[in-house]
């Protein structure tokens, strides 16, 4: 009964993720190139903590990136082995 | 009597299977929705928007294993402590259809409230993890009730 509204709601969710998926990498390239801009400014201007900062930017921005796309589908592997079957 | 229990239990368990897929789904966008909001934040160099970013990954995270984990072991020792039945004839009938029926609506409304609080952290809302946690705590309170109104009702009704 409640499989046909819970296939919509799937798509819908799922076209959701990769929407967001999408966004994320737009963000995140756009979060580099500042980065890249903000190093080389530095670099430019003998800046030298500019640059140093703007090269812990573009790695923690990386680190970011690798979580979401390599723990978040762990997250939900096991998640969805936890799964519980209903308990009545 | 027998057919309607099982009936109304093959409902609420199909909703209660839709109703975890879409827990889990919600989980997913949850995450990303945070994560995004962790990346923009720390291009931004807002700090605290990317710990309560953080802070919110973590509540989805236990959101979800109390959803998972948490709920169906409540329920089954809410039910185990449940009256089946009191007495004999119809009176036993109902009984039965009752603690099934309050057994089920109760592990829904825990698994309701935990979605919607999940629901709304994937919407970018706070993750409200105190809601799952009072309609969970209201639902065993009925739960609670129950098991004391079921053998006094058959008492009230006449027992064998």
């Amino acid at each position: 009964m409640f499989d046909p509204i819970m296939q919509q709601i799937l798509t819908i969710a799922r076209d959701a993720w990769a929407f967001m998926a999408g966004l994320l990498i737009v963000v995140a390239l756009l979060g580099g190139l500042y980065f890249i801009l903000q190093g080389t400014a530095g670099m430019a201007f003998g800046g030298s903590r500019m640059t140093s900062m703007a090269i812990i930017g573009v790695v923690g921005l990386v680190i970011i990136v690798l979580f979401a796309f390599l723990f978040l589908p762990q997250l939900g592997e096991m998640l969805k082995n936890f799964q519980p079957k209903p308990p009545f | 009597m027998n057919e309607v229990t099982s009936l109304f239990l093959v409902f609420l368990r199909e909703a209660w299977i839709a109703l975890a897929a879409g827990f889990l789904a919600f989980a997913m966008l949850a995450g990303i929705a945070q994560m995004l909001r962790v990346s923009s934040a720390s291009v931004l160099g807002a700090n605290l928007w990317v710990w309560e970013s953080i802070s919110a990954l973590l509540s989805i995270v236990v959101l979800g294993l109390f959803a998972f984990m948490g709920i169906p072991q409540i329920v089954n020792a809410m039910q185990s402590s449940l009256p089946d039945a009191g007495g004999c004839g119809p009176i036993s009938e109902l009984g039965t259809l009752a603690s099934g029926l309050i057994g089920g609506l109760a592990a829904l409304r825990m698994l309701k409230a935990a979605f919607a609080t999940m629901f709304s952290a994937s919407i970018g809302g706070a993750s409200s993890f105190a809601n799952a946690l009072i309609e969970s705590g209201e639902a065993i309170f009925g739960m609670i009730l129950a098991s004391a109104a079921i053998p006094l009702a058959a008492w009230f009704l006449g027992t064998c």
